[in-house]
């Protein structure tokens, strides 16, 4: 009788011992960064952003489905900022690590390059900081596209031309890099749709230095509006010249370089210059579900010591489409968290999310919309961004006309 | 040339290749062999240019990158099968480096090299131009491209074979002109080009043959490397750092032996590969494989197969 007791007891210890292990389930998330190479730079802010939202996931207990909750582990490799090793690290993580999902590698080259695999094995594999729309319309069944596609990047910068001076001359020039020239061929194509005209087209190297000679051609062609850009040498050396050689634009919309915050460094040249960005932490969206904008700035500034960028932004937001799509679906099988996915209409503090389901665009996102930012003179004439476009998620109104240079 | 052992090194090698993750079934050993493969066909090609002919070619990855856009169009726009599109792929590119190489192997030496560097850049320039090619922002595999290969799944490992079976051919195509009057010619042109002119080597000819030959399979090679990749860029395309990686995978094996430049390859691959995932290893993974770079190029110049070579001078015959 004694030693049946002492079992009974033994046994409930050892219940009860394993009873949090038991609990303890693990949902892998694979992908690769770029750690080094040419990316790094981008890449970096988007891991820091999945690793926000895997902290602030597992603190909370982990996700829960059904009755379970499951951690959240990261398994990553670095890619190099380069295709050659992808497909590689994909099969490595899905084959060896068990990764149960997937984020994608940053820039759309690498994100495609991973999604031969990603389809292969049947996997679902949610993509930030690719913006390249192709991607989505290859046939795909299990891509899911964060960022607003590239060819509506400066769909913000032609609605506001269109609303303020709809018979503005306007001047595209840009990088000649695939991103950048996807963004400029969509924009060409929605000017043209809203009935906006364009006096003048033109790429450069995205190494140039000297844009005297495409300045001259800019004001040759009469053009009173300014869009285009490329990257931060490029874009903030852009500014600078097109300050320096006194253009008068009443309005200039350049890519990426202006969301950088060392752009303000440029001073006068920087006053009034628009930016397109994917998310600012000064939107005011209500989220659905998840954190508040302020929220997501707030632990990310306490966190990392520097407030986050659209990149960081969009990571995070990766982590919690794919928490909310799993727990609505309240499983982990890959057709249950797809048809939540699919299903997905909502705003986020990213801003709203919602992918396309058509057999030839699956997975394009087609509810998020760009919020067009402007640097302003704030208190002690300060150079700070503000966002001034849509009116949603407006901070501050716009500055249109840009003050002009007396020659 | 069956009766050399080194042909039948190279049968057993491609056998392995093909047995082992076929066997197992192992795709994570497959990628990691299939880079393998590729580099050891861009590193055999180039030994062609820089071991056998003593011509330093920084742009070699032109061909690669060429071929692979060539191809793709084929498949992507007018639709044709990937294996046909591979194949004039290595004929329009190797054309192409024939007539090339009649202009620019004139020059010689450092200005040689700086032509070749000029070239690849030229060419991405003009890709990233040309709208039939998608310009800047490259083309896009259509996932139903792989369907007449039975789905990605199948196409992956189609790809493979084929790959190796390339592989496979840049060594024995190494093998065949090292032991013919042709790679005799070569070699005088390397040690004296002007010596060899006096003895009646028609060397502009000899030259801008085997450049155009070096470009033939490392082109068909590209379009099968971009077709399973399913996305080609400019910047991928043309990768710049990837010529000098080939540089250093043959001072790695040692440059004008054929199973060198394949060992040098190989070991590169699966060496990088080790770091990239290793967890001691990864945050620095480059200054690692700086170092042991310098170490190899200090203490062993001749590389690999200078130092198996030196000490045992008769595997001179089995490991050409």
């Amino acid at each position: 009788m004694l030693r049946m007791s002492a079992m009974a007891v033994t046994l409930t210890c050892a219940v009860l011992l394993a009873a949090p292990f038991a609990q303890a389930k693990t949902l892998t998330i694979g992908f690769t960064t770029s750690e080094t190479g040419k990316l790094n730079a981008d890449s970096k802010p988007q891991l820091l952003g999945f690793e926000l939202w895997r902290d602030q996931v597992n603190t909370a207990g982990g996700i829960k489905v059904g009755s379970k909750h499951y951690k959240v582990a990261l398994k990553y490799y670095d890619d190099q900022s380069s295709a050659g090793r992808v497909q590689q690290l994909y099969s490595r993580l899905i084959l060896q690590d068990n990764a149960d999902f997937l984020f994608s590698p940053y820039s759309s080259g690498l994100t495609a390059t991973a999604a031969v695999v990603s389809e292969q094995f049947g996997k679902i594999m949610i993509t930030t900081g690719a913006a390249e729309g192709k991607t989505y319309r290859l046939g795909n069944k299990h891509l899911f596209q964060l960022y607003t596609p590239a060819d509506k990047y400066l769909k913000s910068a032609l609605d506001v031309i269109k609303a303020k001076s709809p018979k503005a001359k306007i001047a595209l020039i840009y990088s000649n890099d695939g991103f950048s020239s996807a963004v400029a061929k969509g924009a060409l194509a929605n000017a043209k749709r809203m009935g906006l005209h364009v006096v003048f087209d033109e790429s450069y190297a995205s190494d140039t230095t000297d844009f005297g000679p495409i300045i001259n051609k800019i004001v040759a062609s009469g053009a009173n509006v300014l869009i285009g850009g490329g990257h931060y040498a490029d874009g903030s050396t852009l500014a600078r010249q097109l300050h320096d050689k006194k253009v008068n634009l009443h309005f200039i919309s350049l890519l990426v370089a202006p969301d950088i915050p060392k752009f303000a460094n440029l001073g006068e040249a920087a006053l009034g210059v628009t930016v397109p960005s994917q998310w600012e932490h000064s939107v005011g969206y209500k989220p659905d579900f998840g954190v508040a904008p302020s929220a997501f700035t707030k632990a990310f500034e306490a966190k990392y010591g520097n407030q986050p960028g659209y990149h960081a932004a969009g990571g995070y937001a990766a982590g919690l489409v794919l928490q909310h799509a799993i727990e609505k679906a309240g499983s982990i099988k890959t057709a249950a968290v797809t048809k939540a996915l699919n299903g997905m209409n909502a705003m986020t503090f990213y801003g709203r999310v919602h992918f396309a389901t058509g057999a030839g665009d699956h997975g394009l996102q087609i509810g998020h919309d760009m919020v067009l930012a402007q640097w302003q003179k704030g208190a002690n004439n300060k150079l700070v961004s503000q966002v001034v476009w849509p009116a949603s998620a407006q901070t501050a109104p716009i500055l249109y006309p840009l003050k002009t240079f007396a020659h | 040339m069956y009766k050399r052992p080194f042909f039948w090194i190279v049968l057993a090698v491609i056998a392995a290749f093909v047995l082992v993750p076929g066997i197992s079934g192992d795709v994570g050993l497959r990628e990691s062999l299939l880079l393998g493969a590729v580099y050891i066909v861009l590193a055999s090609n180039l030994n062609l240019m820089i071991g056998y002919t003593g011509y330093v070619n920084f742009g070699n990855i032109a061909f690669f990158g060429l071929g692979g856009y060539i191809g793709m169009y084929l498949v992507t726009a007018l639709h044709w099968s990937v294996w046909l599109a591979s194949a004039v792929a290595g004929a329009s590119v190797s054309l192409f480096a024939l007539l090339l190489g009649l202009g620019i192997l004139r020059l010689r030496g450092a200005y040689f090299a700086l032509a070749t560097i000029g070239i690849n850049e030229a060419v991405k320039a003009a890709v990233s131009n040309f709208s039939p090619f998608g310009g800047a922002s490259g083309m896009y595999l259509s996932f139903s491209s792989f369907a007449p290969l039975g789905g990605p799944r199948h196409a992956l490992w189609i790809i493979y074979f084929a790959i190796v079976v390339l592989m496979g051919a840049s060594l024995l195509l190494s093998l065949a002109i090292k032991n013919s009057k042709f790679g005799l010619g070569l070699f005088a042109i390397r040690e004296d080009e002007d010596a060899a002119i006096v003895l009646g080597v028609r060397a502009p000819w000899y030259k801008s043959a085997i450049f155009a030959l070096s470009a033939f399979l490392p082109a068909m090679v590209g379009t099968l490397y971009f077709f399973k990749n399913g996305v080609i860029l400019p910047e991928q395309a043309f990768d710049l750092t990837l010529s000098i990686e080939a540089i250093v995978m043959l001072m790695l094996g040692g440059q004008g032996t054929i199973f060198g430049a394949a060992f040098g390859a190989f070991v590169y691959e699966q060496f990088r590969g080790f770091l990239l995932v290793s967890p001691l290893f990864s945050q620095f993974q480059l200054v690692v494989a700086g170092i042991l770079l310098l170490a190899i190029v200090l203490f062993l110049p001749g590389g690999f197969m200078g130092w198996v070579y030196r000490k045992l001078p008769r595997l001179r015959k089995v490991l050409e």
